[in-house]
């Protein structure tokens, strides 16, 4: 899953790096985290050209990119299209976030789901435009680099962003959250508490941020190397530990944030727990109201043309 | 989708209309920028006046109503908060208030408090971004915050000083600030302990004094004049400033419960959004957020920032010019922080942290106050204990009619503009909504249509 | 080595005395009045912890701890019948001694570039801070001596773990219970409380009998002003640790255990275990003995300053035993249990000359799937006699030291790195350039052909790189550009500093091949390590009866050192080169390796053998040599492993019961044995 990283050489920090930013379907908390990156941005700046940026900046471009970083999954017939217009003006392709790099949680739909989905939303679905299965970018394009997490960490961005400006391979562990869970001193949820815990299986790089707030892992980092989910699944259901979770209960954990991750989604397609999708109650939407055109303010509209 | 390399809106293209009518003019602003998510604005003018707007969100939609589907209320406070990475304590909150309310948890008076302070520690980031990082930058004429710091580089540390002090809040509350993982139904994963919080109190009390000076900051921006009688829609709560808890009032005279919102709103399908749009009983627009909050609960404000509003004397301009609601949002940063601090010094750690609950079959709906408006949740949960289906109202689709009739409203005055300063004004214009189109599934390009008469 | 502590034995002389539970505190009190900070076992989130504690009241009193594969519950327990809640009736604590002797995160490295070009180069001494732990166990002892040995009592001596245990004061408590993942006993580790303590507590009644086992222990109690204990404190002392023996019984059968590991490392068992294990870690990061670390660097955007961080790894982790530009040596999940079941039971013996196991029980209460090593260990190497499969000739089962490491006593690695200035640059071929490094440093002037160095600069990852000539005035090193990091030293500028750490581990035995035909196999950047003893070689030249060099390339591109190389053969050197694939331009031999061996055959017992290249060539040509009957211990070969640390002390580079960064990296073909081409060992 982790794609062999490039980055530029070392030169490349004199003249400063084009840096695009760029979201498909996703929430914005990917690239929020580069703004909240408050002790770097301005310094960032100094560094790379945020060429493009739209969530941080009325300047636009449509490339050329030494960096892109992508966030959001492709789940629309544009997007296929604009991902590859991307790549080709595009040196160094960084997906961030679980929604780039495994789908995020809209991949959980699959084709034959899809149309329930949109009945279950939109009261009239033909307006909508969206493809069947939302996809990590990495199935429409190459990808250089990424970073993993629902959102990302903001530690990894920035070692990322350090490793284009030194030349260097960035660090990016592929190891168990449970290695970062007990460097910090945390005991364990499943063993003390019964709690399951997708930390064995899940690639670390958050922090153990889910064990040390007393929860176990969601897996929003997506699955590591050699993860070995039925392993872990068969003693959530039949160890002693946890009381012996039903196999729906365990396959939903399975099914989060990078639960289209093939490794995961195979627990979840095998035990179940899947979305259950039920329509809207009749009559939530009078069909009527949606051929209608926006209204008006009452009066307001007239005053403010008087200003 | 971006065409034009540095600077403008993005593709701002006129094309013959698909009837292609010799009078027919489309106006397309694309991908409006410093805003949170995709979409445009196309513009219908008719013999010369401005017939329609229409927000047309394009983000593409990604199904949450259906995919808490199945789920048990703590997996739904999980995926609830994906729907926005800008505010997604706002959609816990409803979403644990909801459950809660359903099956008659009592919580722990601290767990009560420390909601509330998460609460603030979003308000603080998501209204220090919102004014320094994407509407300031509007007023002092520079396209993004970076720019405007290499001429106002405090201004610029400043606010990202409160929007981080505001994350760390939220980071010790819940994990991390994007999408945080403590709260769950019945209290949390894990309470801070009193020492964790008391650390922060020095960040906090400097947050305040730079919150007081975003009030003056606020008020020195010279907003454009326009103004109009908006319907306003916000929680009031008689015993403190409305967050988690309230009922539904408006200006003209609406009070009902926060779980009856379905009998005064109403969602519809637009066939130009990919988001829905709330409408009332009457069909016609409302408007949320810091402006309609700050008009309606002013006296619950924190001492502090009912002072600083006063002596603003700002707010009937807040209640009828959209572009006054960097000064709503200032004032809200008085609030918060304030709050916040009084909460901080009055935490004791619950005895545990989550009391216990069991889930009931029913309705469970909630609705509380995000920073950019009122979000509204409706779960349907089976006999399993499971929701079997979800309504879920984000702030920004409720708000879209209600910009589009801005929008609408405005649009005629900049008709003879030069397009890119038509644009940028029109733009600036929505930025004042701090529209979230990641929730509303989310957001924005302009066209303009001329239509036959 | 740190021998610090008396033994039991010493203070018998001392009487017990008897310190009252409400006076506990008197003893923190006391510790904490010495300047030292107090570690004691405390509640946190459902799990017994060792924590910093002010007070005595934040041990646990009343609490006990049931511990299962896998499962570990608090609970609250009545008071004895004296009406008293006991303190320590609950176990080893999770965490153990482990992260205050030996920090999951240190600070290992600090280098900086100054404007004026020159390099800063910092280790991080531990900042004195002396500690008292109260509450370890005999089995936490017994962890402690074993990491006496591993980090301070070999070649190498890790300093930040030298000064933080200089400065430790413990109070040790004789377990009065066992829980039922307890097998101390076993490991012959426990419960009895009988070295490395400075005080020891038996928790009876309303008090504890305190025994001084060390002169600042007695001290300390002297200061409390204490009772003697009586003989009735005193029998029931030895009672109750007495029961706690019998409950626990006979767990593992260590008798034997070294060998019969080892004579199963083909057990079908390893992959049974591998459906279950989920490689999480878990096991070794509780586990109070293990000591693996990974380096990891952070630097500064600009890259002039960086710090080099020491942090716990584990031998479950697939970048563990991954060399640049190639895969893992483990990459199956049952390879890396057995690596760590083996190393554990079996050739931590061969290593340290003790046990890894103290018999905790923390793997398996902590495996989150219920992994038992009691089981696992009765099922693969259990001494019913039929289970036991004839052991592999070659399956060395005592430790093998056939040629002495390079350094044995305490000590006498030198750890710090150097700084040194690029003297010269000479690109080789496209990808591989040489280093000309000016250093006056006595030690690396004294490197000998085969040794190699851990080399240093901001920002980057801390290579080891063989030493390709030895020189008056410097060394020289030969870099393929495998990865980012070995890229940029490819690239950097003459006159830039580089800090070095070495020379490091065992060079060529040229020794061995006195008065014997010496033939030296290289194949591509193998030659680098071979150069300098082909320097040597040569300079001795009238001390072998015979020299040959036979060397392979990729392509005549690829070709290392060729102007010297041809000055040697025009001098009457027998050189007979060939490469893998060639243009028509090429005139020279196409084809592998041992094909060069059919014109002039290095034959019999009189060949000492010289080999560096990929492994599967290094493979092929041992065979070779050996139906040559060229004799085992006459081949000798440099490996290739991760190394982080180069001398010994990161576990990264382990090969059965070697590390090859200080045992090796050259071993001759005897001495590796199966282990050579053992897969996922």
């Amino acid at each position: 899953m982790a794609p062999e990283t490039r980055v530029p050489s070392r030169a490349a920090a004199v003249n400063r790096p084009r840096v695009g930013v760029v979201k498909f379907a996703s929430c914005d908390g990917c690239q929020l985290t580069i703004l909240d990156l408050e002790d770097e941005l301005l310094a960032l700046a100094d560094r790379f050209e945020f060429v493009e940026f739209a969530e941080a900046t009325s300047r636009r471009s449509s490339g050329p990119f030494d960096v892109l970083f992508i966030e959001g999954s492709i789940s629309s017939p544009e997007q296929v299209v604009e991902i590859a217009r991307l790549r080709a003006a595009t040196k160094t392709l960084v997906t961030i976030g679980a929604c780039a790099t495994a789908g995020g949680i809209q991949a959980l739909r699959t084709a034959a789901e899809h149309e329930a989905f949109r009945h279950a939303v939109y009261p009239a679905p033909a307006f909508v435009e969206s493809l069947a299965v939302a996809s990590p970018v990495a199935t429409y394009v190459a990808v250089d680099a990424e970073l993993r997490g629902c959102p990302i960490d903001a530690h990894q961005l920035v070692e990322l962003l350090t490793a284009v400006t030194t030349g260097r391979r960035p660090q990016l562990p592929d190891q168990a959250v449970c290695l970062e869970c007990k460097r910090r001193g945390l005991e364990c949820v499943v063993v003390t508490r019964g709690e399951p815990c997708l930390g064995p299986v899940t690639q670390t790089g958050c922090g153990a941020i889910c064990p040390g707030m007393g929860r176990g892992c969601y897996g929003c980092f997506g699955p590591r190397e050699g993860a070995n989910v039925d392993g872990l699944a068969r003693w959530f259901t039949d160890g002693p530990a946890l009381g012996s979770l039903e196999p729906g209960d365990v396959g939903r954990l399975f099914a989060g944030f990078t639960g289209g991750a093939p490794v995961f989604r195979g627990v979840t397609d095998r035990l179940g727990g899947r979305p259950l999708i039920q329509l809207r109650p009749a009559g939530a939407y009078p069909p009527e109201l949606a051929e209608h055109n926006p209204p008006r303010w009452g009066s307001a509209g007239k005053e403010g043309l008087d200003a | 989708m971006h065409e034009v390399e540095g600077g403008g809106f993005g593709g701002v293209t006129t094309t013959a209309a698909p009837q292609g009518r010799m009078n027919d003019l489309r106006f397309q602003v694309q991908n409006l920028t410093r805003v949170e998510g995709e979409g445009s604005l196309h513009l219908l003018v008719r013999d010369g006046a401005v017939a329609e707007a229409r927000l047309q969100i394009f983000e593409a939609p990604r199904y949450f109503e259906a995919l808490v589907a199945g789920r048990t209320p703590n997996e739904v406070l999980d995926i609830v908060s994906r729907i926005c990475g800008i505010c997604p304590v706002a959609y816990q909150m409803s979403a644990v208030h909801a459950f809660e309310d359903l099956f008659g948890v009592e919580v722990e008076p601290s767990t009560r408090a420390l909601r509330r302070l998460m609460y603030c520690a979003e308000w603080i980031e998501s209204h220090a971004l919102h004014i320094y990082l994407l509407h300031a930058p509007d007023f002092l004429g520079y396209p993004s915050a970076v720019e405007m710091a290499k001429d106002h580089r405090q201004l610029v540390a400043d606010g990202l000083r409160l929007k981080q002090i505001g994350n760390h809040l939220l980071a010790t509350l819940g994990g991390r600030a994007i999408h945080p993982v403590s709260v769950r139904v019945g209290g949390w994963s894990r309470a801070p302990r009193k020492a964790q919080l008391s650390a922060l109190q020095p960040a906090l009390h400097e947050a305040l004094r730079l919150a007081r000076a975003t009030v003056d900051i606020a008020l020195g921006l010279t907003p454009p004049a326009f103004e109009r009688e908006p319907r306003l829609v916000a929680l009031h709560n008689p015993r403190e400033y409305p967050m988690n808890d309230g009922r539904i009032v408006s200006n003209d005279g609406l009070n009902l419960a926060p779980q009856a919102w379905g009998e005064a709103f109403h969602e519809v399908q637009v066939p130009w959004s990919n988001a829905l749009q709330a409408r009332g009983a009457d069909d016609l627009p409302y408007l949320l957020g810091p402006a309609a909050r700050i008009v309606l609960d002013a006296e619950q404000l924190h001492p502090l920032a009912r002072e600083a509003l006063q002596a603003s004397g700002a707010l009937e301009s807040i209640r009828r010019n959209p572009y006054r609601s960097i000064v709503a949002r200032a004032i809200e940063l008085v609030h918060a922080t304030a709050d916040a601090i009084d909460i901080v010094d009055a935490y004791e750690p619950p005895d545990r942290p989550a009391v216990e609950w069991e889930a009931r079959p029913g309705t469970a709906a909630w609705a509380t106050e995000a920073p950019r408006g009122l979000l509204f949740h409706r779960y349907q949960l089976g006999d399993d204990g499971k929701v079997a289906a979800a309504v879920i109202v984000p702030p920004t689709s409720q708000n879209q009619a209600a910009i589009e009739a801005d929008v609408a409203a405005f649009a005629p005055r900049v008709l003879d503009l030069p397009m890119d300063a038509a644009t940028h004004q029109l733009e600036q214009l929505i930025r004042a909504y701090d529209p979230c189109i990641s929730c509303a599934t989310h957001f924005l390009d302009l066209s303009i249509q001329q239509a036959p008469s | 080595m740190i021998e610090r502590h008396w033994s039991a034995a010493d203070a018998m002389g001392s009487a017990t005395r008897f310190l009252p539970t409400a006076r506990l505190g008197e003893l923190v009190l006391a510790l904490r009045g010495d300047g030292r900070r107090v570690i004691g076992p405390v509640v946190e989130d459902g799990a017994l912890k060792m924590a910093e504690i002010d007070h005595a009241d934040a041990l646990p009193f009343g609490w006990t701890a049931r511990s299962e594969p896998g499962l570990v519950r608090l609970e609250r327990r009545a008071p004895d019948a004296a009406g008293a809640d006991r303190a320590f009736d609950n176990g080893p604590a999770w965490s153990g001694i482990k992260p205050w002797t030996f920090p999951s995160r240190v600070d290992a490295l600090a280098l900086e570039t100054r404007a004026d070009g020159s390099l800063a180069v910092r280790v991080d001494a531990p900042a004195s801070q002396p500690t008292a732990v109260i509450g370890a166990r005999a089995c936490d002892l017994a962890a402690l001596a074993i990491h006496d040995r591993v980090l301070a009592g070999g070649p190498a001596v890790d300093p930040d773990y030298a000064a933080r245990r200089a400065d430790l004061f413990v109070v040790a408590v004789e377990c009065a219970m066992a829980t039922s993942t307890c097998f101390c006993t076993s490991m012959d580790t426990g419960p009895e409380v009988t070295r490395g303590a400075d005080i020891t507590l038996s928790e009876i009644g309303d008090g504890f009998a305190a025994r001084g086992d060390s002169p600042a222990g007695q001290r300390l109690l002297d200061r409390l002003v204490l009772a003697p204990a009586t003989e009735a404190h005193l029998a029931q002392a030895a009672e109750q640790v007495a029961a706690v023996r019998a409950a626990m019984g006979h767990a593992v059968e260590t008798d034997g255990l070294h060998d019969r590991l080892l004579a199963n490392l083909d057990s079908p068992r390893w992959a049974e275990i591998a459906e279950r294990c989920l490689a999480c870690a878990n096991c070794t990061l509780v586990c109070p003995t293990c000591f693996c670390t990974g380096t990891e660097v952070v630097s500064d955007p600009d890259g002039r300053e960086s710090t080099a961080t020491r942090a716990w790894d584990s031998c479950f982790t697939a970048g563990f035993a991954q060399v640049v530009g190639g895969g893992s040596f483990r990459p199956q999940h049952r390879d890396r249990y057995r690596q760590w079941l083996t190393h554990k039971f079996g050739t931590w013996f061969d290593q340290f000359g003790t046990s890894g196991c103290v018999g905790c029980g923390r793997c398996v209460a902590w495996c989150p799937v219920g992994i038992d090593v009691r089981e696992e260990l009765a099922i693969i190497a259990g001494p019913v006699p039929g289970l036991v499969p004839d052991a592999p000739a070659l399956v060395p089962t005592a430790p093998v030291r056939a040629i002495a490491p390079a350094a044995v006593e305490p000590g006498s690695i030198r750890t710090t790195y150097v700084p040194t200035t690029l003297a010269a640059v000479r690109p080789e071929t496209a990808d591989t350039t040489t280093l000309r490094i000016a250093t006056d440093d006595p030690a690396l002037l004294a490197a000998r052909p085969g040794q190699f160095v851990m080399i240093a600069m901001p920002a980057f990852a801390i290579p080891p790189i063989s030493i390709s000539r030895i020189r008056d005035d410097g060394i020289e090193l030969t870099i393929r550009a495998a990865g980012p990091t070995t890229s940029v030293l490819a690239r950097i500028r003459p006159g830039t500093q580089l800090a070095l750490r070495g020379p490091l581990g065992r060079p060529w035995p040229i020794e061995d091949a006195y008065g014997r035909d010496v033939a030296i196999v290289a194949g591509g950047i193998g030659l680098a390590p071979l150069r300098g003893l082909l320097d040597q070689v040569l300079a001795e030249r009238d001390r072998f009866t015979s020299i040959r060099v036979y060397l392979g390339a990729r392509t005549p591109r690829d070709r290392l050192f060729v102007d010297e190389l041809e000055a040697l053969a025009a001098d009457g050197v027998d050189i007979r080169l060939t490469v893998d694939r060639a243009g028509p331009e090429w005139l020279g031999r196409v084809g592998i390796i041992t094909e060069l061996f059919r014109g002039a055959k290095p034959t019999g017992a009189n060949v000492t053998a010289f080999v560096c290249g990929p492994e599967r060539m290094m493979t092929a040509v041992t065979d070779l040599l050996g139906d040559l009957a060229v004799p085992p211990g006459h081949t000798w070969l440099t490996l290739e492993r991760r190394m982080e640390c180069g001398v010994g002390l990161c576990g990264h580079c382990q090969l059965g019961t070697r590390f090859v960064c200080r045992d090796g990296p050259v071993f001759s073909v005897a001495e590796l044995g199966s282990d050579l081409r053992r897969e996922g060992l």
